[in-house]
This record gives C-alpha cells, structure tokens and sequence, in this order.
C-alpha cells in the first residue's frame, strides 16, 4: 500500500497536470506530486529522457530494466516490463536481463551486453572499468553515452523514492512510449 | 581524468550560457552539457530543488553531503564539503555525515537527525521500515518527505555518473546553491 496520499491531476499546476496526463497519470507521478515546489523541474528532467532520439528505446529499456532489478524495485519492473515489450525485447530478454547473470549468456547485440556490463558495474561497485566505458563510449560517442549514464542515474533514483513510498503498481495504466518503428 | 570530453560554456546555447554563469563552470555541468536533450530538462530540476523554500540550505546540505559519502562519490563530496561549511555546518558535523558518523555527538537538529536516518538507511538498503517511515512522515509530513527523497534521488543518480565518467573535481570552481 502506498504510504502517502495521491495528488490528483486537478490539484497540480497545469504545466504538472500536462506532463502527468500525458505520461499515463500513473501512480508514480501522483505520489511524487506531494512534493509540488519541485515535482514539474523533476518531471521535464524525464521528459529529456523519455524523448530525445539519441538512445534507441530498446537499449534503454534494457539499462532501466537492468537498474529497476538491480535496485530491487518492484514498480519500475512491473512498469518497465511492459513498456521493454513495446520497445521490442522479447520475453526471453526480459527475463534475462531482470536475472542475476543469464544476461550475460542471453543473445544481445556487443553494444549491449557492454551497456549492461557498465549498468551492473557502476551499480554494484560505484565505478566502472575502463575497459567496459570505453567500450560503450566507443560504439555510442559521447551524447549517447551520457544519456545513458542518465538514465541510470535517474531510474536508481527513482527506486529509491518508489520503494520509500512503497508506491502501489498500477492495475493497468502504463508509460505511453512513441511505437517502435521496424 | 574525465573518460568523456567536456564542453566548453562557450559552444553552448545562450540559456544554458546564461544557466552556468549563474550556478558555476563546474566540470559536472560541461560533461551533461554533452546530453544536450536531457542537460535542460535536469537543469530545470536542480533550480527547483535549490529555489524550493521547503529545507534551509544547510538541511539540503547535510542530506547532499550524507548521500555523496555513502555513495563514495569524490566530485560530490569536494563541492559540498565546502558548501555545507558555507552553510553553517561545524567540521564536528561534517566529520560525523562523511567519517565519523557519530551523530549524537555532533549536535544536529530533530529534523537533520531525522533526515539523516532516512538518508542513510534509503541508500544502504533502498527500501525503509515501517518505522522509519512513520518517525520521518510525522516530523517533515507528505511534501517535505516527499522533497527530501527527491534530493536523495537527484545525488544519489548524479554520484553513479560521476563515478561511471570519473569525473576530476573543480579546481576552485564552486556550485552556487
């Protein structure tokens, strides 16, 4: 059960009711809402995120899942779990990459398993080889390398506000992704 | 040595110019200025948390300074080590956030005690107990529970790219909360 009272879209600011509208009004944003001096700046910091075409959607599906288990937080997975299908993972990746080690042996493209290696690496120990960055700084250059690591540090901190507020999954609403072209 | 090249403030668009001026030529602001898509967006984010009337500034900083030492970030812990000291905090009490951690001897606050706790216990084992919870809602109440996590989160992320990109602290450039 979440531990605070939602904010409902009527009561925020109508920049804050937009983006919480427009994202799905999802319980996470209803929670977050409580703190409303700082709740619209947190909200455009992810809307950077979610939008910018530099970082193809799967790949970072794949660093929020791999953050969502390693944070042991069971709203990002439940959210991210459906939204990684709608990005293209299949069920077989998902439950690879949500796993302790069997990512390693799953089917990923190098890039990938490079990304997940410095997903794993900078959150298990706080830093990351030099060999693994350069990997991944190599195959993606610069900008998207620092989206990626963006999106790392965003959803682990999102973890821990979800698991402090123990905030409930939602039934069935879930984060509207633009579709996967193919 | 930073891993990644960073900016310069002049290849940058005149708000974010004008953004830096403004909080500091800080060697973190010239690596995520790399990201321009999301650099925005997150700077946005950083003047509501620094503009919001919710925490004094030496409560921000006991909670920055706490979460920079358990996430062993280096970059986090020289800027606000000197921000804290800024801020009213005594050297007894930022040895106790980031060495000691000997709180009671450090004479904090009910509330900065209180911050403290939920700080440490969040980013050691990403969750609280019920207790915890309970003792924290009772003494801050929804919204600046709500806003401390939010400070938490935005050093706690910051801290794992810092690390990733292994970032070299600011000569003498500062952050201006």
């Amino acid at each position: 059960m979440t531990r605070i009272a939602y904010r409902q879209p009527e009561e925020m600011t109508e920049q804050a009711r937009e983006l919480t509208l427009k994202r799905g009004n999802l319980n996470v944003y209803r929670a977050l809402a409580n703190a409303d001096k700082v709740f619209t700046g947190w909200m455009l910091a992810g809307q950077g995120v979610l939008t910018s075409p530099v970082l193809p959607i799967r790949l970072r599906e794949l660093v929020v899942l791999r953050t969502a288990h390693l944070m042991d937080c069971p709203y990002e997975l439940g959210q991210h779990r459906d939204v990684a299908r709608t990005a293209g993972l299949s069920g077989d990746e998902i439950k690879a990459v949500t796993s302790g080690s069997d990512w390693q042996t799953a089917h990923f493209e190098p890039v990938e398993l490079a990304v997940l290696h410095l997903t794993t690496e900078v959150l298990t120990t706080r830093s990351v080889s030099t060999e693994v960055f350069d990997q991944v700084h190599t195959a993606l250059g610069s900008e998207a390398t620092v989206e990626l690591l963006m999106v790392i540090s965003r959803y682990a901190g999102l973890a821990l506000m979800l698991n402090a507020l123990d905030v409930d999954l939602d039934e069935s609403a879930r984060l509207p992704i633009p579709p996967v072209h193919s | 040595m930073s891993r990644i090249p960073l900016t310069s403030i002049e290849q940058q668009p005149e708000p974010v110019r004008q953004w830096m001026a403004r909080r500091g030529n800080l060697n973190v602001f010239r690596l995520l200025a790399n990201a321009p898509n999301v650099f925005v967006g997150w700077t946005q984010m950083v003047d509501e948390l620094f503009d919001s009337p919710t925490f004094c500034l030496r409560m921000r900083e006991v909670v920055i300074l706490r979460v920079a030492r358990l996430q062993n970030s280096r970059y986090e812990l020289t800027q606000h080590i000197a921000i804290a000291r800024d801020a009213g905090l005594t050297e007894q009490q930022i040895s106790a956030i980031v060495e000691t951690e000997d709180f009671d001897a450090a004479g904090f606050s009910d509330t900065e005690r209180t911050a403290l706790d939920v700080t440490t216990e969040l980013c050691t084992t990403h969750r609280l107990r019920d207790d915890t919870f309970a003792a924290a809602q009772a003494v801050l109440g929804d919204e600046a529970l709500t806003e401390l996590l939010m400070i938490i989160s935005c050093y706690y992320g910051l801290a794992l790219v810092l690390s990733a990109v292994d970032l070299d602290a600011d000569a003498t450039a500062r952050f201006q909360p």
